[in-house]
């Protein structure tokens, strides 16, 4: 565990000592401000229809652009930059576990994934000086938001780590991550516009745009987390398979 | 300390080791010597736990590195060839770093830290960002990382690598140092490196090991006969003819350089020639200038060693 939590320290510190997490602080917070400025305008227009969790997160296209940016940028170096300055042979060589090192690096970035979305917190406060009536916001739906951004940025986090694990080369990482998230995202409109009625049970199953619909609805429901929580499972268990094989391949 | 038995790894059909087997005991320091691409640093990396064997067994310390990796791992202080650090870090960090995932209990971390930063010359860099040290002082830093956990075995590759002659000296008196405490299993292609650091050496070529032993004994077997520097003045191919026909030459090398002639005489057993050289330029009445017996270096035996069979042209990795 001390061993553990070591590597998790190092990993999140190595965000700090780069410029990386400054940058994607800086445009991460840009662009769900932009998704904040477009909801008060809603509001004061009175034009909004449903909750605001929803307006802000689920339906905002800038929600979306802030994911598919930001977690590509957080995973890109995870594994890539070890492989390329060489410390993945001093790290591989010491008495850790394969399993270690990549939940390590999965919980640091994960870590950091969170804290970038802590000052969106104050969006809520800001909305309830801004209102006359109070804050139009419901508090359940704040709180399964997050657990909903939580889950989905873990599913997409670990597989921005396995895209990490298999190059030295942190921008082919963050192309690779950011297409197959792109896929992920464009998935999410199936069950809206499909029209077999399989494909469109398919969809509501697995597209994270539905989802993060009903998350921001308040909405808490056992299918999608345990898809994410399996899918997150799932790629780290591959992530270590491809750490490992460096042992046996030519 | 180690053993290694048939040990061989492929790269696809292209065998990096093949077919190895050598045993280190403890408290010795073995230089593993051989061109590049001769298999070294995948045997290292064996050794170590970042590779696994295609086949064959390796134990260090009486464990086996493919069933109880950890246990192995433990014991050992690898160095890679390229040192790599992580450069956004400060020396402190890095080896509290380094040695807390090495599992060094944390009341011994302080002062293990202090007397290893001490050994390697550290004391004043702790607070230097790694990215902004010179090359020795990153190779004290690996070396500090490596011995950070007091391992039994350390396995250091080409430690000294692009090192000024100055700090070539010291890293070469730390090892020498770290020979009363540690098994040393060190690699390296700079010859007078090894003969002066290791107690007996490993040299492997394509992947086989073709000698074992001290250097003094290494240049005695395979150095084979003497070498016989002379000067002389008078017709060269007279003096060709009859260099050639003193007994057991196998070779005369000779040029004309003004008036001297000068030549080197490699004989195939060891005897020494010079009186017979001598009493054959006086017969013949040609000067002399230079009579003396040369001693064969390290480096002459290896590359009979390695090139007698080749090299292979690039390390893979």
């Amino acid at each position: 565990m001390r061993v553990f939590l070591t590597l998790m320290r190092r990993e999140w510190m190595s965000f700090f000592l780069s410029p990386v997490a400054y940058v994607i602080f800086v445009l991460f917070l840009i662009l769900m401000g932009l998704s904040f400025s477009m909801l008060i305008g809603l509001l004061s227009e009175g034009s909004q229809s449903g909750s605001v969790m929803r307006q802000l997160l689920g339906e905002s296209l800038f929600f979306w652009l802030a994911m598919l940016m930001a977690i590509p940028a957080i995973t890109m170096r995870q594994f890539a930059e070890e492989k390329n300055i060489g410390t993945i042979e001093s790290l591989m060589t010491a008495p850790l576990t394969d399993g270690q090192v990549v939940l390590a690096k999965f919980c640091g970035g994960l870590g950091f994934f969170a804290l970038l979305w802590l000052p969106t917190m104050a969006y809520a406060v800001l909305l309830a000086q801004v209102s006359p009536a109070g804050a139009p916001i419901d508090h359940t739906a704040m709180i399964t938001s997050y657990l909903g951004i939580l889950l989905i940025g873990a599913f997409y986090l670990s597989i921005g780590l396995l895209a990490s694990s298999l190059t030295r080369n942190q921008a082919i990482a963050a192309v690779i991550t950011f297409v197959v998230l792109c896929g992920f995202f464009f998935w999410g409109f199936v069950p809206y516009y499909a029209r077999g009625a399989t494909l469109q049970e398919i969809g509501r199953y697995t597209s994270a745009v539905v989802h993060m619909m009903e998350f921001s609805r308040g909405v808490i429901d056992t299918r999608p987390i345990v898809f994410y929580l399996a899918g997150t499972a799932w790629t780290l268990f591959m992530t270590m398979k491809v750490l490992e094989s460096r042992k046996w391949r030519a | 300390m180690i053993s290694v038995t048939h040990l061989t790894k492929r790269y696809g059909r292209f065998a990096a080791v093949d077919d190895v087997s050598f045993e280190v005991g403890r408290g010795e320091v073995v230089g593993f010597l051989g061109p590049n691409g001769a298999g070294k640093t995948t045997t290292m990396r064996i050794l170590s736990g970042y590779l696994s064997a295609t086949a064959g067994q390796v134990q260090v310390a009486g464990y086996d590195v493919l069933t109880h990796s950890l246990d192995v791992r433990r014991r050992i202080g690898y160095l890679p060839e390229s040192v790599p650090l992580y450069p956004e870090m400060r020396v402190d960090e890095y080896l509290r770093f380094r040695a807390r995932i090495k599992q060094l209990p944390s009341r011994r971390l302080r002062s293990m830290l202090g007397e290893v930063k001490e050994r390697c010359g550290l004391q004043q860099m702790g607070r230097e960002v790694i990215g902004r040290l010179s090359r020795g002082y990153r190779q004290r830093v690996g070396l500090a990382d490596v011995l950070v956990h007091d391992p039994e075995l350390l396995i250091l590759d080409e430690p000294t690598l692009g090192l000024d002659p100055n700090q070539n000296r010291q890293i070469r008196n730390l090892i020498k140092q770290l020979a009363s405490r540690h098994t040393i299993l060190l690699c390296t292609h700079i010859l007078p490196e090894a003969e002066l650091t290791c107690k007996r050496l490993l040299i492997i070529n394509r992947g086989r090991i073709v000698a074992s032993d001290t250097p003094e004994n290494l240049k005695s077997t395979f150095g084979g006969g003497n070498r016989i520097r002379i000067e002389i003045k008078g017709p060269l191919a007279d003096v060709h003819t009859a260099m050639t026909a003193l007994p057991h030459v196998h070779r005369a090398d000779l040029r004309e350089d003004g008036a001297w002639i000068h030549g080197l005489i490699e004989t195939a057993r060891e005897v020494d020639l010079r009186p017979n050289i001598f009493e054959l330029v006086v017969r013949r009445g040609w000067h002399l200038r230079d009579l003396s017996l040369e001693n064969r270096s390290l480096e002459d035996v290896y590359i009979e060693l390695t090139q007698a069979t080749g090299t292979r042209e690039e390390e893979r990795s």
